[in-house]
């Protein structure tokens, strides 16, 4: 009998431990949140690399468990393997370091060879700042209202690293409204495109650019450093990694080095920032009021920054000479969602005019908006954090 | 208008000019990059050649 009643508490206590005696609603909820993460990944292939980690974090964060045992399992728990992969996040230096991949895999020649374009990444920042202020209206603080305005710059890493300063507790919020719709950046912008440009517009050929010569291209990164640094030296873990990825390209001595940072450096770290993102969102912590606002001011955000790419591009065409006009189809790319934003102008492009191939003139805005939206997050940086 | 309205129109004012000042300082450099290095189209190997030795020869001459 009295072993009978130890296998029953036995029983019990184990019961206590396993995930069915923990769950709430909230947990199902994420874990179907994480479903179609995958789901999108696999069957849409939006952004697979990000929303698989991201969408798996998902189901791991929301594991549910005994939080009281000491488990040491949980994402939020001091010591726990999770709780060690995040401080890349909480830190802010997996960023960076996805920087110094993206800097080692960007070709700068469309923007050296048009530098006018360059105006258009930083018109596209008016998502930035535009959701900034709609935030605060809705009554998040500053620093919050900073870390979600970032949103709008359509960059998972520089949206991880500013909320990581300016506002912590909206990090899951932040980083998965971001790369939500840096996912569904070909869904988003295709209306807005089309409604903002007439087909004249739309047909408008541009010229062929120049050639960019070696020289340039080695020093662009080192006088782009040089400028950041002393202009805006809050963007400089960002946009100083950036530069240095891209010098080890284009410098011809470094391959290997390149080849790492663009290849399994960014790679490793794609894999803990997503996964441990994705964990980040227990549902105790994430589904909040909160956390829909900020998606809502997300998606507003990409809305604001595709428009006034193309209506900088429309004002900006009545200065310019006839044979020096811009397709206005290519003032989305001004987002740094880089390269979708710039595909998408090229897709739309061949859809009006087979002829007319327009990605590579869209790539130049779209490296703009990289360094765009890295300036505008440390210009919130320096007066908020 | 509030103190706290004027300071985000201030902060998000202050933001975007400075964006497009960063963005024409960039914009100098890289013209700067074009007219004192143009890009020159690499000659032929053979073209690299004769040229030399013409400049050998007048060097002797």
């Amino acid at each position: 009998m009295n072993t009978l009643l130890s296998l029953t508490d036995n029983l019990q206590t184990f019961w206590h431990y396993t995930g069915f005696a923990n769950a709430e609603a909230g947990h199902f909820i994420m874990i179907l949140f994480g479903l179609v993460f995958i789901y999108l990944a696999i069957t849409k292939e939006y952004e697979p690399l990000l929303l698989i980690p991201i969408g798996f974090g998902i189901l791991v964060g929301n594991i549910p468990f005994n939080e009281a045992a000491n488990l040491q399992v949980g994402i939020y728990e001091e010591g726990s393997v999770l709780n060690i992969l995040y401080q890349g996040v909480v830190k802010g230096w997996y960023p960076p370091l996805i920087f110094l991949g993206i800097g080692a895999m960007t070709d700068f020649s469309a923007l050296i060879a048009n530098p006018k374009l360059i105006l258009i990444g930083a018109a596209a920042q008016f998502g930035i700042f535009g959701a900034y202020i709609i935030a605060l209206q809705m009554g998040f603080a500053p620093n919050e209202a900073g870390a979600i305005g970032i949103i709008g710059g359509a960059d998972g890493p520089t949206a991880i690293f500013t909320t990581s300063k300016l506002a912590p507790h909206l990090l899951g919020a932040v980083a998965i409204s971001a790369y939500s719709y840096m996912a569904l950046v070909p869904v988003i912008q295709p209306p807005f495109m089309r409604l903002l440009t007439t087909k004249k517009e739309r047909l408008i050929k541009m010229k062929i650019p120049r050639v960019v010569s070696q020289t340039e291209k080695v020093l662009f990164p080192i006088m782009g450093l040089l400028l950041t640094a002393f202009l805006v030296p809050s963007g400089l873990p960002l946009l100083g990694m950036l530069f240095f990825g891209n010098l080890l390209k284009e410098s011809g001595v470094t391959r290997r080095l390149a080849e790492t940072a663009r290849g399994p450096l960014i790679d490793t770290i794609t894999i803990l920032l997503g996964f441990t993102v994705g964990a980040s969102t227990q549902a105790t912590t994430f589904l909040r009021m909160e956390s829909i606002k900020v998606f809502a001011i997300g998606a507003l955000s990409f809305v604001i920054a595709t428009c006034t790419g193309i209506l900088f591009v429309k004002i900006f065409n009545l200065i310019l000479p006839k044979e020096k006009k811009i397709n206005p189809l290519i003032g989305n790319a001004g987002v740094s969602a880089v390269p979708d934003a710039a595909r998408i102008s090229q897709t739309l492009g061949l859809e009006y005019d087979p002829s007319n191939y327009l990605l590579m003139h869209a790539m130049g805005p779209n490296v703009a908006g990289v360094i765009g939206s890295a300036v505008a997050a440390g210009i919130l940086l320096g007066f908020l954090y | 208008m509030t103190p706290t309205v004027q300071t985000t129109l201030l902060i998000a004012g202050i933001g975007i000019v400075g964006i497009f000042i960063f963005m024409v300082l960039f914009y100098l450099m890289i013209i700067a990059l074009d007219k004192y290095l143009p890009y020159q189209e690499e000659k032929p190997a053979e073209v690299y050649l004769s040229e030399t030795e013409e400049t050998e020869e007048e060097e002797i001459a």
